[in-house]
């Protein structure tokens, strides 16, 4: 009998359930691919770590989900003249620490950005600041020494976030600790594992937030993420993957969230390199490219064709179809090569890597459909070290990426295209296309640089230094136990303070 | 033998030397920099900025002077901070160690406990139905990638709950029930490659073993089956087992990397891969350094097994 005994008790013991503990409180478990890499706002650059940096910390506006700029901790805010911002402070907001955030902390704050000493990745965003200085315990003025229509879009960047003064000097940085006003408020950090995050109770929307804990857990596999969904181990997930949403919008049992991001997907060319100096060539690789068959193959449809503007954009991006080159016209592009002194086509390669980002997928498309005008395309597949490597070296002919887009049109288009932007690789020099960007620039009122922009788009589109192809989605898969969650094209996961779980 | 593992252990001085010397000038010529893949493709970046962050991350000195004070730190213990996370590295490493060597000893054992029996059955089992199933049961298991597998293994067992981590790891010490259960699937992917090898290994020496002398002698005695097989055939075949079986545990480790990521656990295998994608130099420096210790600690654990086992063999110069 003994002997029979073992088994059966061996089996009961598997059989009980390990999350037996019953708790009231509400507990939200997101999984990610990816850990954080620090948690100092002013500092990370790494999209993981600006999702827990979404929760933790404040800045002084900030993007709601229709990509409008919206309170943070600054209610209200005026420019007298296009070089001065006066920021009203909302009062009574607390630090986690229990202390008062008021003006010096934004004053601290943002001349921690400025230092050349923090090396912060936000630095371009205050580009012109000048001045920065509290006028009384509730209000700021930044005093800037040129234009820069880009600022309010710039003060919601995670990079901009308001930190204590105090906390950042004793502790050196505050990677590895969380000081903020947040929504939620740091309490474990496992590293690759999990971390969890408790409600502030001090938050300052009454009501928010309504989840008591937020547990990441560090997932890479995507279909593991889907699967962790699916057994309720997990309530909610980032998916990048189109095949997993493919999967998981046939589940009923699961929801799917979409929303096209405000990330572009881009195919860039090298313009000081032959023959891409020529613009007739480049203008015949647009026309031989279909962007409908690109999103179908290479993200199962899960992306949305774009012009030079992010198509999330409506305040500022034109529609796509109406842009030129939008569809494809193979007998056009051939006439193009042909009068580019290229009627047999020629060889080039694109760099792209194997992860999402370096868009391997993407690239194959292309070298399809190139090869029906004639143009042979060699795949240069490298690891994503070496792909940031090529890509700052400026070493490649063409390269398939994402783009970073914005809510603004000034910052994104700036840095990527005008002969003096920070991360135009392209190496693309064009004297009007500079002008109509310096003219935007110096504009303040939609209604002025509206026409800019409008013009710009087209220009950019018929230059073609760079062929804009898509906006992917934004994808979120959660239980049907979570509501309340709004994406907001971003990748922001800041509306988990408004989003509620049933047990 | 104290004189012997001594001498061993002396040994482990040039080769870490000479590791280390490797891989530090190694992983700088990968192309790419740590502060590449911090900036990646979307920041700009101030001049001043720029001089900045190269003194933080140490590019702004020539490579052999960063080695000889990397070195010259090393020495007193100091193993350097994580370029990306600022956190230091050995307390990071060490927290990650205990579960890549559950991961790997698990695997060791399980490979052991299926290679082992499966090799003596198909060494008696001559029979061709049983003897070919085990073969090639055992050559599949050989050529199987462990990732293919690992991947399999997730796909096949997501619907059971606490079978595939989750992201929620829990140690040894806090569930050990938990643990083991979580653990069984990785070790197995890692195992089973090695089982395979074991079993071969088993088979074969116990064939030969079978055929000689003392074994018919032993027959003859009337001793029972089980004991001539167990204790007379099995403990002489064991012999070349426990050469191979120590060799992989090296590659057990290796295993544990791709296993660790597949199965999301907080190993040092993990720690191992995102720090080459993020090229943070010290910290594959140590786990490099690490691992070359441990290879050669693993080797001399096995030297020593074997001289318990074998009586004829003797460590010391001494002995002979």
């Amino acid at each position: 009998m003994k002997r029979f005994m073992f088994p059966v008790v061996l089996a009961l013991l598997l059989a009980i359930p390990t999350t037996t503990a019953f708790s009231a409180d509400k507990i939200l478990t997101i999984g990610v691919d990816q850990e954080a890499i620090g948690l100092d706002p002013n500092i990370v650059t790494a999209f993981s770590s600006h999702r827990r940096v979404d929760l933790l910390y404040n800045k002084l506006v900030r993007v709601d989900d229709k990509l409008s700029i919206v309170p943070d901790l600054a209610l209200s805010w005026e420019n007298p003249d296009n070089l001065t911002y006066v920021f009203k402070l909302r009062k009574g907001v607390k630090f986690h620490n229990g202390r008062e955030m008021v003006a010096a902390d934004v004053v601290y704050s943002l001349n921690r950005v400025l230092d050349p000493k923090t090396a912060s990745p936000g630095r371009s965003y205050l580009a012109t600041a000048t001045a920065i200085e509290a006028l009384d315990a509730y209000t700021v003025k930044i005093v800037l020494s040129g234009p820069l229509p880009s600022l309010l879009e710039g003060l919601a960047s995670n990079n901009l976030a308001i930190v204590p003064q105090e906390v950042v000097e004793k502790e050196g940085n505050l990677q590895k600790v969380a000081v903020g006003t947040g929504p939620f408020m740091l309490q474990e950090w496992l590293p690759d594992n999990s971390m969890t995050l408790v409600k502030n109770p001090n938050y300052f929307e009454k009501g928010n937030p309504s989840l008591d804990k937020v547990i990441f857990r560090v997932i890479p596999e995507q279909a593991s993420l889907y699967a962790g969904v699916k057994s309720g181990e997990l309530d909610m997930a980032t998916i990048s993957q189109g095949a997993i949403i493919l999967q998981a919008l046939k589940d009923n049992t699961i929801t799917v969230m979409r929303k096209p991001s405000i990330n572009l997907r881009t195919f860039g060319f090298n313009n000081t390199r032959k023959p891409f100096d020529d613009v007739r060539v480049r203008q015949a690789l647009a026309l031989a490219l279909d962007r409908t068959e690109i999103i179908k193959a290479a993200e199962f449809n899960m992306g949305q064709a774009s012009g030079p503007l992010p198509v999330a954009v409506k305040l500022w991006a034109k529609d796509p179809a109406s842009l030129p080159f939008a569809r494809p016209d193979l007998a056009k592009a051939k006439k193009l090569l042909a009068d580019a002194g290229l009627p047999n086509g020629f060889t080039f390669s694109i760099v792209t890597a194997s992860s999402y980002e370096g868009g391997l997928d993407v690239a194959q498309v292309i070298q399809n459909q190139l090869a029906k005008i004639g143009v042979k395309v060699e795949l240069d597949v490298v690891e994503w070290g070496v792909y940031i490597d090529r890509w700052v070296k400026r070493d490649f002919d063409a390269m398939v990426e994402i783009r970073g887009g914005s809510s603004d049109p000034d910052r994104f288009l700036y840095r990527t295209l005008h002969s003096t932007g920070g991360v135009n690789n392209f190496l693309f020099k064009d004297s009007d296309v500079d002008k109509l960007l310096d003219q935007g620039r110096s504009l303040t009122k939609v209604a002025d640089r509206k026409p800019v922009y409008d013009k710009l788009q087209v220009m950019l589109t018929e230059k073609a230094p760079v062929i804009f192809l898509y906006s992917p989605m934004e994808n979120q898969i959660m239980s049907k136990k979570v509501t309340g969650f709004k994406q907001v094209g971003n990748g922001s996961i800041y509306y988990l303070a408004e989003t509620k779980i049933s047990n | 033998m104290g004189r012997y593992i001594v001498r061993r252990l002396l040994s482990l001085i040039p080769v870490l030397l000479g590791v280390s010397i490797i891989v530090f000038f190694l992983v700088r010529l990968i192309p790419g920099s740590a502060l590449q893949m911090y900036l990646g493709t979307q920041v700009e970046t101030t001049p001043e900025q720029m001089v900045e962050l190269k003194r933080l991350f140490g590019e702004d000195q020539p490579v052999p002077v960063l080695y000889v004070e990397w070195l010259g730190r090393i020495l007193v213990g100091d193993f350097g901070h994580s370029l990306r996370t600022g956190r230091a590295v050995l307390p990071d490493l060490l927290s990650r160690l205990p579960l890549s060597l559950e991961l790997t000893l698990m695997a060791l054992a399980l490979a052991l406990v299926i290679g082992i029996p499966l090799g003596v059955l198909s060494s008696l089992r001559q029979k061709p139905l049983t003897d070919i199933t085990i073969r090639v049961v055992g050559l599949l298991g050989l050529s199987l990638p462990q990732f293919w597998l690992a991947a399999l293994m997730v796909l096949g067992f997501s619907g059971f709950r606490g079978w595939i981590p989750m992201g929620n790891f829990v140690s040894l010490w806090a569930d050990p029930l938990k643990n083991l259960q979580m653990l069984f699937l990785p070790s197995l992917a890692i195992g089973i490659g090695l089982a395979a090898v074991i079993m071969r290994y088993t088979r074969n020496s116990m064939l030969e073993v079978l055929q000689s002398d003392y074994i018919r002698t032993a027959k003859a005695k009337g001793l029972k089956r089980w004991v001539v097989i167990g204790r007379h055939a099995l403990r002489n075949a064991i012999l070349p087992v426990i050469t191979v079986a120590g060799f992989n545990v090296g590659y057990l480790l290796g295993g544990a990397i791709v296993i660790e990521e597949v199965f999301a656990l907080p190993g040092m295998g993990r720690l191992a891969l995102y720090a080459i994608y993020q090229r943070d130099y010290p910290v594959i420096q140590a786990i490099v350094l690490l691992i070359a210790a441990l290879f050669v600690l693993v080797n001399l654990i096995t030297d020593l097994i074997y001289a318990t086992v074998d009586p004829r063999i003797r460590l010391d110069e001494k002995g002979r």
